[in-house]
């Protein structure tokens, strides 16, 4: 993951756009937590460049 | 400089201690791998400087598993530089090459050469002849660490966009052994388009030169687009190295970065 994210910063890809968190099946809190604050997270950092372009060749 | 080596590889071949020894020879102004067998043969040795220093490279080492595995009772001794040494190392590491049937033949690369391809360490621990040069600093890598975030998306798009996907990259790197490649899985990696996608393919290739590339530079001499395909290994080496400790072909016994939990 640590690799990841470096790797996709140097290719120019907000490293932020991928997360891995350890949640038990029994946090339901938790799991509802960590979601809803990516998806907060990913609207700040608004449209992916890799979409716009897939958008731009359909 | 091929007194040395010539001498060296004389003996071992003399004494019966191996049955060839993998390196380059001239013919006909050409540069090619060639297997000495007879000490008689090594006057047309080569050590792949043909107009300047290491201008003739080939992926020794794919040919040294080929060898492996067509005799695997013989020893053989193969021509090595610094990247060539490594990547031995982490062939032994996974198990491509048995320890006690490969002998290494170690050539040093002038300041020169470690300059334009920027190596870490352009001499092999095994060195017979050559320069014990020194490291060259990483300035590709550094120059696009400097671009903000959309500059650098633009600059490997353009780049990956040139692709044509021959699969050179692939075929020639000495560290792709793989009977089966993800980048012809249509589940894995989107098949039948060029360029393909962009940037999954080179990001996926990218990925599993961790703990493999040895930074021979080879990939980006034979690729037709002049991709900068060495920059972004030499970042995958980078990041390893970085986060992880691990030096990639450095040392024999150094865990592979994947039994590494822990960042450091």
């Amino acid at each position: 993951m640590t690799f990841l994210k470096k790797l996709l910063e140097f290719s120019g890809i907000h490293p932020e756009r991928v997360r891995t968190r350890w949640v038990s099946s029994a946090e339901a809190v938790e799991f509802v937590h960590e979601v809803s604050e990516f998806v907060e997270d990913i609207n700040k950092l608004g449209p992916n460049p890799l979409r716009a372009k897939a958008k731009e060749a359909a | 400089m091929s007194t040395k080596i010539k001498e060296a590889v004389r003996a071992l071949l003399t004494e019966g201690k191996i049955k060839g020894f993998l390196g380059l020879r001239e013919e006909s102004g050409n540069v090619m791998p060639h297997l000495f067998c007879d000490p008689k043969e090594l006057d047309s040795l080569s050590l792949g400087d043909w107009k300047k220093s290491g201008d003739t490279r080939y992926p020794l080492n794919q040919l040294m598993i080929q060898l492996a595995m067509a005799y695997p009772d013989e020893t053989f001794a193969v021509l090595v530089r610094g990247c060539d040494e490594r990547g031995v190392k982490e062939l032994f590491k996974w198990k491509q090459l048995a320890e006690d049937r490969v002998i290494l033949i170690g050539i040093g690369c002038p300041d020169e050469l470690a300059k334009a391809c920027e190596c870490e360490k352009p001499f092999p621990d095994s060195l017979i002849d050559g320069p014990k040069g020194t490291k060259a600093e990483n300035e590709k890598v550094a120059s696009i660490d400097k671009l903000e975030l959309d500059e650098r998306f633009k600059f490997w798009e353009i780049e990956f966009n040139r692709c044509v996907k021959c699969l050179g990259c692939r075929n020639i790197c000495p560290m792709c052994f793989c009977n089966e490649c993800t980048l012809e899985e249509a589940n894995l990696v989107d098949t039948g388009e060029v360029p393909p996608a962009n940037p999954t393919f080179h990001l996926v290739r990218a990925i599993h030169m961790v703990g493999r590339c040895i930074d021979c530079g080879l990939c980006e001499e034979a690729c037709p687009a002049d991709i900068p395909l060495r920059t972004l290994y030499k970042k995958v080496g980078e990041i390893i190295s970085k986060e992880f400790g691990y030096k990639t072909g450095f040392s024999i016994d150094e865990k592979s970065p994947f039994n590494i939990i822990e960042v450091k």
